[in-house]
């Protein structure tokens, strides 16, 4: 396999933008991204579109606004992680030598769907026996809370944090910071979560152009590396589960850092899947930044802030950057990148080296998750 | 709530849910007879050896709360707020399930609940859907 570099990365300001189509909200990022890297058109030679209901050729509907037309173009649906999945497709055809150029696309546009819980597979058996995802993270955060005593409090803190640093971010959907008692006060959705607790829905895009490094340097001056693209189904099982712990981002992890040649102590920042205010934490324990039930500890001590040893979602993270679900994936990784090139002014992590992204998703019955994706990055 | 003439709401759960004729439901799940794999809800195929001899079996109609929650935003139709939980039973097997006759502050982590019935909700014709649920074993306090 040949190393890869990201050499572009674009994305739009995460939000609600019912009036546009799907093209519409995606193409301001890929021409950002194409823009980034110097590429011309011609020189991208496949594109994967990763999308969970963006609907039939999505990426094609957005690449003919942009006029890059005729390459073999794949749409990619794993729910949350869907263009993590798809970056990992192409990252695949580039350092399998198919191609020396690539084009990925993250999007979504859940405006179309109303309001609300996400929208679930209603032929799934728990689904239709009224299980939402809301439901889901709240008996693992009842859970987590009864085996390892974080407080309501606490909780609260990681929706702060990260309001804290999306309000650093003028892509992020929600800009304002916000008090632990404003968001133990708001609206309940699912106990212990109130709104606040939860990702908003919202419209967004992201993009990144990658290139075999062999020919990265013709244009981007600063690629960022590939150190390693892993993605994991959820393992079913008919029986019980410790529900504190997810299984397959722990199992991920393992393998991304063993194929990155890197440990969790040596990565400076990540953008982690915040879907719920209770995820972060747990996936605090899952990358391997704390010990099981430490994780509380970690937030309090300011270790994940900006400032602190390892800070987690500088960018807003899902619950203040916004979760158009399609688009997370990549907007986690141009977060990353522009991290690792040093572009991100009053959220700049200082020195960064290694970024981690993690996007895991898609609620079956009898899984953790149905997908999970990690990728490590190096300038 | 009052009893009536009419017939019960339909169950929504299938082949997952048998009633008896003593009125009392019975969770059905799936046995495999070649590597004994027991699941639910009940399926065709056997997911550890893909055999295809799967037979229904009853399971348990009390087990362990594992984790529970109340839900007060969820898509149409749901009767909010409700209390979406999980239980152990004994057979090996975790059912999702709504928890009723309880309040959440009534319930507690690994509390002994039983099998019972409910109507948690409206059709699109405004028509009321039951299925089973899980309640707590023993009475719970209204003081708690
Ligand atoms: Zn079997």
């Amino acid at each position: 396999m040949r190393d890869v570099s990201v050499i572009g990365a674009g994305m739009v300001r995460f939000g609600k933008q019912p009036d546009k189509t799907l093209a519409e909200i995606a193409w301001p990022a890929v021409k950002q991204a194409i823009d980034d890297a110097g590429v011309s058109k011609p020189e991208i030679e496949a594109a994967w579109c990763g999308t969970a209901l963006g609907g039939m050729m999505s990426g094609q509907r957005i690449l003919k606004a942009v006029g890059l037309t005729g390459l073999p173009i794949v749409n990619v649906e794993n729910a949350c992680s869907s263009s993590s999945s798809a970056f990992r497709e192409a990252w695949i055809a580039v350092a399998g030598g198919l191609y020396d150029v690539a084009l990925v696309i993250g999007v979504e546009k859940l405006t179309r769907f109303g309001g609300g819980t996400l929208p679930l597979e209603r032929e799934d058996f728990e689904v239709a026996h009224g299980m939402t995802m809301p439901a889901l993270y709240g008996m693992r955060a009842k859970r987590y809370m009864h085996d390892y005593g974080l407080t309501p409090e606490q909780l609260a803190m990681v929706a702060v944090k990260a309001h804290d640093h999306g309000a650093l971010n003028e892509d992020a959907q929600y800009r304002n910071r916000i008090t632990v008692d404003e968001v133990m006060a708001a609206r309940p959705i699912a106990d212990p979560f109130t709104l606040l607790h939860c990702c908003p829905s919202g419209d967004g895009a992201a993009a990144l152009v990658i290139a075999a490094d062999s020919v990265a340097g013709r244009y981007s001056g600063k690629p960022v590396r590939v150190l390693a693209s892993e993605l994991a189904s959820g393992k079913y099982m008919t029986g019980f589960r410790d529900m504190t712990t997810p299984e397959i981002t722990v199992r991920g992890a393992k393998k991304a850092y063993e194929m990155a040649g890197v440990g969790p102590e040596d990565v400076d920042v990540a953008e982690v899947h915040d879907a719920f205010t209770i995820a972060e934490l747990l996936y605090y324990e899952a990358l391997g930044f704390c010990e099981r039930g430490d994780a509380a500890g970690l937030l309090e001590d300011g270790e994940t802030s900006l400032g602190g040893r390892i800070p987690v979602n500088p960018s807003g993270g899902l619950l203040s950057k916004g979760h158009p679900i399609g688009a997370t994936g990549a907007a986690q990784m141009v977060e990353i990148v522009r991290q690792l090139r040093g572009e991100c002014g009053g959220r700049q992590v200082e020195g960064a080296r290694v970024g981690l992204t993690h996007c895991t998703g898609g609620g079956i019955s009898g899984f953790d998750h149905g997908a999970c994706s990690i990728h490590i990055f190096r300038n | 709530m009052s009893e009536t003439v009419h017939a019960e709401p339909p169950l929504i759960a299938g082949a997952a849910v048998r009633m008896e004729e003593d009125g009392r439901p019975t969770l059905i799940g799936s046995e495999c007879a070649d590597c004994a794999t027991r699941i639910f809800p009940p399926t065709a195929l056997c997911p550890e050896c893909m055999g295809e001899e799967m037979s229904p079996v009853p399971l348990g109609r009390s087990g362990r709360l594992y984790s529970y929650c109340t839900v007060h935003v969820a898509p149409r139709g749901w009767s909010v707020p409700y209390i979406a939980g999980y239980v152990d039973l004994p057979e090996g097997v975790r059912v999702f399930t709504h928890v009723v006759d309880a309040a959440e502050r009534q319930l507690s982590m690994e509390m002994e609940v039983e099998l019972t019935t409910a109507i948690l909700g409206t059709d699109g014709d405004g028509e009321a859907f039951s299925s089973y649920a899980f309640r707590p074993r023993q009475p719970v306090s209204d003081d708690a």
